[in-house]
């Protein structure tokens, strides 16, 4: 899985975090165990991007910040049309974007 | 009788005879024109509070537009210098009828010259987009003059299709992808270079709401206002072509 | 410890750099010299603040350049300081600490950028780097992308409309038209930008619900500063101004990683500091430069740096209390937002404007009645380290 979808459980006092940290943020702790994002949660706040840099080909991205049941919030894409603060939102992973002709897995979130 | 001597002094080089027989070359030389509809002159109210009168320029301007392109040739931000050499070439070749069926439009602020479209008609049902001039930047005036020359080919010459090739990256980002056009790599743009992109009515329309602006008709007072064409102060302009940038962070 | 003054400043002007990066400095740092008139007397230590000359001008160790272009070797200390859009305020932190410390006497501060080298989409792509390696960089996040989820939370919280951030950018634009410095001079108003015909066109979307003249340009300049410890000022002829108070916070890299998103942490943090250095509080303050990279932030810090209440700063802008004239100016210089961001040398041009302003030689943008205590926040990357100065003129 790759790096960027992954949360950091923490062997000790179980403490999820999300971007990872090298310290436990709640016992500081330096032993995590990996647990895939996903599930449903609820948008906090979304935007669509019109400033992208040159890899972009699209007129603009669809991006926000989820509350994920689980417990952390995550960065994703969003594949909404039209999104509403508060909407409940699926996680999935997808590819979000190409750099140097690779592809890059990450998060996407749909409509439940 | 011998023939009449050659006053070199007059003002007349040629004789009633070689003048009709050049107006015959002239003509070969001229291209046939199709019947064009004007451009309906509309007016856009700027960030800075200005209106801009978008309308059509005349030909007998065409010596001032080219008096004010002519020092941008040396620009080399943003492309300016070969957009403006090649614009510079359009306009004469407009002028002295070398271009078949090209149109120019131009934005106004307060009189003086703000920016430059042109394009001609490929046929009836094709139009070919040429160049846009900025000359006031950081106020869009590029991107309302491009927008008014689609809706020039499209609603008011009744195209089906225009073609469009971007000479810089802002144009790529600009036309390609915010209205967004189509590949049509299969026709080659008479400017030669990069494949062809297309507008077509359909995408046109949906991006009208968006991106075409203005409002119609224009007061007598104000389309008066923006005859004559005025030059820009050139160290302003050149100035503002070199700083002004539309970027953001 | 000994108390820190500034005795000189200068600044290029902003916008396309007409000369390179190393030569914009040290034009900026002789306005800084000439100003101060140090004389004969040498530079004890070179602080360089920038951001992106490795990428975007192909240059490392820019000190050494400078130090070498300015023939101050080989006594000179110098080192450059890349703290983000916070490089700038950083730098002046360590030309404080040296001078303060008896290390150093006489000190060089000089920011400078020169971003305009690249293409626009390069610039947007390299400050991108600031966003969080793997949760946030990969989805495409700018710096516009974070301002506009910070935005749509925050004008649904507290009730701040499109309007606010349009008042916010007329403001600046109408204040940096006045300082030939700055980069985007030009007057806009509200029927252009917000409520009139083609408005909305003019005007089009950065990162919802930011829209183009919510956003600051992409600027190349350089400024300059010159530090003394406050027993010395009596050799150089300006009015000396003090550095009161300095006060540094940082916060979580990823925007979603804080308790509450809305909260710019480190910008209240830094403020509490610089204040409590200086023994002063938001009420002393005459006049501010506030981080204005996006019009919102303008409204936030203000409220985070307690001079306007948590959810009241845009009903003071409405008011009209943060222009010129007003209770609390805030960016008569026209901020990030017109006089430009050249990224790593914002912290020390706004420096360089509060001491025009506390000496009372802004001119055409002077802050009236003889302000005596400037304030300025140097937020770096979105709000996750952030350098705040306090400053009074005297010693």
């Amino acid at each position: 899985m790759a790096m960027n979808v992954e949360v950091a459980k923490c062997t000790k006092c179980g403490k999820l975090s999300y971007p990872t940290h090298f310290y436990c943020p709640s016992c500081h702790g330096t032993k995590f165990e990996p647990v895939p994002v996903g599930g449903e949660g609820r948008l906090l706040t979304w935007t669509r991007v019109y400033a992208l840099p040159l890899d972009y080909a699209q007129l603009y991205v669809t991006l926000g910040i989820v509350e994920l049941d689980m417990g952390v919030r995550a960065t994703g894409r969003l594949e909404i049309a039209e999104p509403k603060t508060g909407a409940r939102v699926r996680t999935h992973i997808g590819k979000v974007r190409e750099i140097n002709g690779k592809d890059i897995t990450g998060l996407v979130f749909t409509a439940v | 009788m011998s023939p009449p001597v050659y006053d070199w002094d007059a003002d007349e080089y040629l004789t009633s005879e070689e003048e009709r027989m050049i107006d015959e070359l002239e003509a070969m030389l001229r291209p046939p024109a199709l019947p064009m509809a004007p451009y309906p002159p509309k007016s856009v109210l700027l960030a800075s509070g200005e209106t801009m009168v978008v309308r059509q320029a005349l030909v007998e301007e065409v010596d001032l537009m080219l008096k004010v392109i002519q020092p941008l040739s040396w620009v080399t931000r943003d492309f300016y210098d070969i957009v403006s050499a090649r614009l510079f070439a359009e306009l004469l070749g407009w002028k002295t009828h070398r271009v078949r069926d090209e149109y120019c439009l131009v934005g106004v602020i307060d009189g003086v010259l703000a920016g430059i479209v042109n394009g001609r008609l490929f046929d009836e049902k094709h139009g070919v987009s040429f160049h846009t001039l900025t000359l006031k930047r950081g106020l869009r005036v590029g991107s309302h003059l491009f927008a008014s020359k689609m809706e020039h080919h499209i609603e008011y010459l009744g195209q089906d299709e225009v073609w469009i090739v971007a000479e810089s990256p802002i144009g790529h980002r600009r036309w390609m992808i915010e209205y967004p056009l189509e590949k049509k790599f299969e026709v080659q743009h008479e400017l030669g270079g990069a494949p062809a992109w297309v507008l077509t009515r359909d995408t046109y329309f949906k991006a009208k709401s968006r991106l075409v602006t203005g409002t119609r008709p224009v007061s007598d007072e104000l389309l008066a206002k923006s005859y004559p064409l005025r030059e820009p102060d050139l160290r302003v302009m050149l100035t503002q072509i070199e700083h002004t940038l539309e970027a953001r962070v | 410890m000994r108390d820190v003054a500034i005795v000189g400043v200068g600044s290029t002007q902003f916008g396309r750099a007409q000369w390179s990066l190393l030569k914009m400095m040290c034009e900026a740092s002789n306005d800084a010299i000439v100003d101060a008139g140090i004389g004969e007397r040498k530079i004890d230590a070179v602080y360089v603040a920038n951001m992106g000359a490795s990428r975007n001008n192909r240059m490392a160790g820019l000190s050494s350049g400078l130090v070498d272009r300015m023939n101050l070797y080989p006594h000179t200390v110098s080192e450059t300081i890349e703290n983000g859009p916070a490089s700038g305020a950083s730098a002046i932190k360590h030309g404080v600490h040296s001078v303060a410390s008896g290390y150093c006497d006489l000190v060089l501060v000089c920011g400078g950028e020169r971003m305009q080298e690249v293409n626009n989409f390069e610039a947007t792509e390299f400050v991108s780097y600031l966003s969080h390696r793997y949760a946030e960089y990969p989805y495409g996040v700018t710096l516009p992308s974070l301002a506009g989820m910070f935005t749509r939370l925050y004008m649904e919280r507290y009730g701040v409309e499109a309007r606010h951030l349009a008042m916010v950018a007329i403001k600046n634009h109408l204040n940096g038209a006045k300082n030939k410095k700055a980069h985007l001079r030009i007057p806009i108003t509200m029927e252009g930008i917000l409520t009139g015909p083609d408005a909305l066109n003019n005007n089009p979307w950065i990162a919802e619900p930011l829209r183009f003249f919510d956003c600051c340009p992409v600027s190349d300049g350089s400024s300059a500063v010159l530090l003394a410890p406050a027993e010395m000022v009596k050799e150089f002829k300006k009015t000396p101004v003090l550095i009161a108070g300095m006060g540094q916070a940082t916060d979580s890299q990823a925007v979603q990683d804080r308790p509450d998103p809305t909260e710019l942490t480190a910008v209240r943090m830094a403020a509490e500091r610089a204040f409590a250095m200086a023994k002063l509080t938001p009420k002393d303050i005459d006049v501010a430069e506030l981080h204005d990279a996006f019009t919102i932030l303008e409204i936030v810090e203000s409220e985070e740096c307690g001079f306007f209440k948590k959810g009241e700063g845009h009903k003071a802008l409405e008011r009209g209390e943060t222009q010129i004239g007003g209770k609390l100016p805030i960016n008569p210089s026209g901020g990030l937002k017109s006089r430009g961001h050249p990224v790593g040398n914002t912290g020390v041009s706004q420096i360089v404007e509060l001491v025009l302003q506390l000496r009372g030689e802004a001119g055409d943008y002077q802050v009236p009645k003889q302000p005596k205590h400037g304030f300025a926040v140097n937020f770096g990357g979105f709000g996750n380290n952030v350098v705040a100065t306090v400053l009074k003129r005297g010693v």
